[in-house]
């Protein structure tokens, strides 16, 4: 379990050309893996937020006659939980809290981390190496068990493990930025830009931003796959979402008994886990390809 | 010749029976851990059973020799008691002569003043505050003791009070001899464990197993057990119990959950179940603020359970209550009926001022597993369920059992009760203070004793009072028929059900009698090929 | 070399000592007062009295980092709540397991992954490559916990071939390298290293295939050197980052294994501090967290003076 020390193979643009980001596109577009993901992914983050308009059932009513029906039952598309609560429902709500739970963390993580590796990158020196040394101490720890901590000292609850899984991000998002940074900034472009006298504030804004957001970004949408995972660990061992709330990892604890009534529906939330996943992580593959032009 | 030959077979042949008939049992208990070792155990009802009544005896016992009848009690290491005629504060228990530890020493009436010592005195040097901790609230009756003389005890409680040898039930004897021996700590102790009862602790890794051989010198000889090793493996998650079992890693697992009985009968394992005291409850607080010190809200949320769904979620495991103690208790007297009803519920909330829009919120602790707990994560979502549809929302917070069993000591105002309203608990039901006073009586608040939710009422506290005053039994059952009818007609908890005590033992697991208990005796036990 | 080992050694020491203040900070993560993190319910007035004054908690903040520093370093890591036993006990049986496991785990993980990759490198851009890279992102993409319940149905339940959970007979203290306890380590060790598989397979195709794309190569294949020599240059290019990557896998093994110990009730650091977060035994969860992450601290250390030492051109400022 990783947000692996990244080693990231920087493309850098020669400069932040409007013809570089339309080619991105363009390559995506034609790479069939990536796009059928995309596709994937839009297609449940948009059942996600129209859940109410989508799901068949409430998820939170359950008929205890009904409990544990198997795949197809009558009134019952991917079956019963142990509370006789329709799954196909829980399902998709269960994306609201699993999804937010999962892309949260990295943006926030990309927010902040981004700024302080930015921030390092180009001011370098003193301030690079005090935000650097400090972000190290926090990648002393394997995520899993950071995140574990973070939260088992504060308690289970959403907010606490989205917040645990944000500084878990912060570190490999911010060594990444500062990488990225610290390599445009001694490109030839960015010195001429200095030395012609343009303002710090003009140089990042118009030479480095263009060319960092993008390696950037792309770093993050692979850490995703591992937020979403770590996310539905916490709940798996309680730390994170409660029930009767809906969401894959608490879903994956708590049919645990039911493996053996129905196994096909207790692995229903780890397969949607694996499904989104494994999209973000291909879909982040792609992005890279495309922006890699000496392909 | 040919009967000497025929005798011959047969004689080899009952050898063989026998010789065949010890093996080895290997246990799948609820608990996480191993409960302490050095006498009074921790992980509730379940430690009672397994690391108490085998390594060590009691002064008074439970019979546990019959499935068919209630089980009540037997002389232990006290041989036969009473209570002085014109002072009923005083009893004088006869100790059993002749009753030997497994370091050899002797037990004595000195060495049962010494074990109240090291649960009530706290500067005597063998007081162990963690032993203390679960035994203490056990006895609150006792207030001195003394040893008359080496085989005669005598006992002396704070008023006239029936229930003591009841009480006595839940205090195992360790050995002082031992204690000096091993150097006066109990953390030596716990390595080279000595009690007076059947069976032998040898050894034990903490959260992993304990092992227990038979004492082949142990006084009841009828009670020397069959089986060569007894082995205990902490195994709280219900799903890797029974993968335990199936897959052959144990022969016996407590509490298998409802939905694996049918796979397992059909792949032959015995379940095995008895209807015993037990009760699953919520234990509703009525210390200030708390939402439950109105009576419709109380009565609201009884209204709100379907015990029926329930019994159905654990697969028929489990007897729906109508009332706090099982129905067809001899206590059970004629309180008004229990009922699901949510109309009812939801028009009981709208006078107490709440509703689905405008629900009454509040937070409940429940363990993850434990000793009688049944299967408590579904069971409490789904009694949160039905709370939620008829005008609370409740938070469920779900805490180890250990753990919740020290907030259940330190009351619901401790923060160990993390500010909950009710707390999912399974009670020993088999005695009067076990039942009811213990919980019911205004005095018995932390830490004297686990009235956990702070109830207060001068009528209950005069029953209570009455009940353990009478000493003649159709008397007294009269009025602890009282106490439950107020129990039920003031909705003091909310009552959800009874467990079955199921078990799940491979097929080669013979000769065991369950009994009406929250104990069990494993000593008739045997294994087959 | 030597100038930097100490000065490798040197950056060490202020790391381990800032992850000493986060693992101190956590008891004043847990909500409510920190006394009573990790003070037993059951406490006696004398005793939160000598618990207070042991801990410190009557002096400023910085003066009772100094004492549980002081504590720790000389190996006293306080003592459970919920059991009573010094922490440093428990994390002792315990941290044996996960090594066992771990080690388990890393060695399927790294052969594994370093084969599959290998193949996928030297086949580059053929379908044996696009196999080997869909199998490296499933890996990646699962929820190995998920995983682990999956193998248990099949291989437990199902088919009865492998035990369901715990470490042998004999319990963990008496693990031997026998078939009876083998049994036990398969499927554990296994969903375990589905992770670290991946990433390696990934890390190693990249890396051959990247090596074998250099012109160098490709003038020693033009020039006639046989396939083996070739590998060897390969492997002499490949292994110092190769062996950088699988170390880091090996410290995220040790410390992450948290989710599989629970599914299968392994008896390693995971699991206590499972237990220790579900009964809020706020000892227990620092000094195995503590543990932990100087495990890692170490294991990295040592990853990167080898690293060094393999290919002394590669330097970290």
């Amino acid at each position: 379990m990783s947000a692996a020390a990244p080693t990231v193979e920087l493309p850098i643009a020669a400069a932040a050309a409007q013809g570089y980001w339309t080619g991105v596109f363009r390559r995506l577009l034609r790479d069939k893996v990536a796009l059928a993901c995309a596709l994937v992914l839009i297609a449940i983050v948009l059942a996600a937020i129209f859940a109410p308009y989508v799901a068949p059932a409430d998820p939170a009513k359950g008929a205890i006659l009904k409990r544990l029906q198997p795949i197809g039952a009558e009134g019952f598309p991917l079956g019963s939980d142990e509370l006789g609560r329709d799954m196909l429902s829980r399902l998709i709500f269960g994306g609201r809290l699993s999804l937010m739970m999962g892309l949260s963390p990295v943006f926030f993580a990309l927010v902040i981390g981004g700024f302080l590796g930015i921030v390092a990158g180009f001011v370098g020196g003193r301030t690079n190496t005090v935000i650097m040394r400090t972000v190290d101490v926090f990648f002393a720890f394997p995520s899993v068990l950071l995140a574990v901590a973070i939260s088992g000292a504060l308690g289970a609850g959403i907010a606490n493990a989205m917040l645990a899984l944000t500084v878990v991000f912060i570190p490999p998002i911010a060594r990444v930025a500062e990488s990225v940074t610290t390599q445009v900034r001694s490109l030839d472009f960015v010195e001429a830009a200095r030395a012609s006298g343009a303002g710090a504030f003009t140089i990042i804004r118009v030479h480095i931003l263009g060319n960092v957001l993008g390696p950037i970004f792309v770093y993050a949408t692979s850490l995703v796959s591992v937020s979403m995972i770590l996310a539905a660990g916490l709940s798996f061992l309680g730390l994170g979402t409660k029930p009767p709330d809906p969401e894959w990892g608490l879903m994956l604890n708590t049919l645990r008994t039911a493996i053996y009534i129905q196994p096909w529906v207790a692995a229903l939330p780890g397969a949607l886990i694996f499904v989104v996943s494994i999209s973000f992580n291909l879909l982040s593959d792609g992005m890279r390809s495309a922006m890699d032009v000496q392909r | 010749m040919r009967l000497h030959r025929l005798l011959c077979s047969l004689a080899f042949a009952g050898a063989s029976l026998t010789v065949h008939a010890q093996g080895t049992l290997r246990v799948g208990m609820t608990a996480a851990d191993i409960p302490i070792v050095t006498g009074q155990p921790d992980q509730g009802g379940e430690g009672q059973r397994f690391l108490a009544y085998t390594a060590y005896d009691a002064l008074v016992h439970w019979d546990f020799s019959s499935a068919d009848k209630p089980s009540t009690l037997v002389p232990g290491l006290a041989a036969s008691w009473k209570v002085d005629d014109k002072d009923r504060t005083k009893w004088t228990f006869t100790i059993r002569k002749g009753v030997k530890y497994h370091d050899g020493s002797e037990f004595k009436a000195q060495a049962a003043v010494w074990n109240f010592d090291k649960l009530l005195k706290s500067d005597a040097p063998q007081y162990d505050s963690k032993q203390a901790a679960q035994g203490r609230s056990r006895i609150p009756a006792i207030k001195t003791y003394r040893a008359i003389d080496d085989y005669t005890l005598e006992i002396v409680t704070n008023e006239p009070d029936a229930f003591l040898p009841y009480q006595l039930t839940w205090i195992p004897m360790s050995s002082p001899a031992n204690w000096e021996k091993v150097g006066k700590s109990w953390e030596a102790y716990a390595k080279s464990v000595s009690g007076t009862g059947p069976w032998k602790l040898v050894s034990w890794t903490p959260r992993e197993r304990a092992e227990l051989v038979p004492n082949k010198a142990y006084w009841d000889p009828k009670r020397v057990p069959k089986l060569d090793r007894m082995i205990l493996l902490p195994l709280p998650e219900p799903s890797t119990r029974v993968a335990a079992l199936r897959s052959g890693q144990v022969d016996w697992i407590e509490a298998p959950p409802g939905d694996a009985v049918p796979g397992l009968k059909a792949a032959g394992f015995q379940i095995i179940t008895n209807v015993y005291p037990h009760n699953w409850v919520w234990h509703l607080s009525r210390a200030e603020g708390s939402p439950f010190n109105d009576v419709r809200v109380r009565k609201a949320a009884n209204l709100a359970i379907d015990r029926e769904g329930l019994n159905k979620l654990l697969g028929g495991l489990s007897i729906p209550a109508k009332g706090f103690m099982p129905p067809g208790h001899e206590w059970f007297g004629k309180p008004e009926a229990l009922r699901y009803d949510p109309a009812a519920a939801r028009k009981l909330m709208a006078e107490a001022g709440y509703t689905k829009e405008k629900p009454l919120a509040f937070k409940a602790i429940v363990p993850s597993s434990g000793s009688g707990m049944m299967q408590p994560l579904p069971m409490n979502e789904l009694v949160q369920q039905n709370l939620n549809e008829v005008g609370f929302k409740v938070e469920l917070e779900a805490m180890e059992w250990n753990t919740i069993i020290n907030a259940w000591r330190a009351g619901a105002k401790a923060p160990g009760s993390r500010g909950a309203a009710a707390m999912n608990y399974s009670y020993f039901i088999q005695d009067p203070f076990t039942a009811f006073t213990r919980h019911l009586q205004s005095d018995l608040i932390a830490p004297k004793g686990t009235n956990w939710g702070y109830y207060n009422d001068k009528a209950m506290d005069d029953l209570l009072l009455k009940a353990k005053t009478t000493f003649e039994p159709k008397e007294q059952t009269r009025v602890l028929q009282q106490i439950h009818e107020k129990f039920v007609n003031d909705a003091l908890f909310l009552a959800i059900t009874h467990d079955v005590n199921p078990r799940a033992l491979s097929p080669k697991v013979q000769g065991f009698v369950q009994a009406q208990n929250w104990f069990q005796d494993f000593s008739p036990v045997y294994m087959t090929k | 070399m030597i100038a930097y080992l100490l000065k490798r050694l040197g950056l060490v020491i202020p790391i381990a000592l800032a992850v000493s203040v986060v693992c101190f900070a956590l008891v004043y993560l847990a909500p409510g007062d920190p006394l009573s993190a990790v003070v037993p319910s059951d406490a006696s007035k004398e005793m939160v009295e000598e618990l207070k004054k042991e801990y410190g908690f009557d002096k400023p903040i910085p003066v009772q980092y100094a004492v549980w520093l002081g504590r720790t370093l000389q190996g006293n890591l306080g003592q459970s709540i919920a059991t009573g036993r010094p922490v440093a006990t428990e994390i002792g049986s315990a941290i044996g397991n996960t090594l066992i496991l771990a080690f388990a785990a890393s060695l399927v993980g790294f052969t594994l992954g370093a084969v599959l990759g290998t193949i996928a490198g030297y086949f580059s851009g053929s379908w044996i490559d696009k196999a080997v890279s869909a199998i490296a992102v499933a890996g990646v993409s699962v929820p190995h916990y998920w995983l682990g319940m999956v193998l248990v149905i099949v291989f437990s339940v199902i088919l009865g071939w492998l035990p369901a959970m715990g470490a042998g007979p004999g319990g963990s203290g008496e693990w031997t390298w026998d078939a009876e306890h083998l049994k036990h380590l398969v499927l554990p060790a296994f969903a375990l290293s589905v992770i670290p598989t991946s990433i390696v397979t990934r890390t190693l195709r990249a890396l051959v295939a990247d090596t074998l794309s250099k012109e160098f190569v490709i003038a020693l294949v033009a020039k006639g050197l046989g396939q083996g020599a070739i590998f060897m240059h390969v492997v002499k290019n490949v292994a110092p980052t190769a062996l950088a990557v699988m170390g880091v896998q090996l410290g995220y093994l040790m410390g992450g294994s948290i989710l599989i110990e629970t599914v299968f009730s392994w008896p390693g650091t995971g699991f206590l501090l499972n237990t220790a977060i579900f009964q809020r035994d706020v000892p227990l969860l620092q000094g195995t967290i503590l543990v932990l992450a100087m495990f890692f601290v170490g294991l990295n250390l040592i990853v990167d003076l080898v690293q060094t030492a393999l290919d002394p051109r590669i330097r970290r400022t």
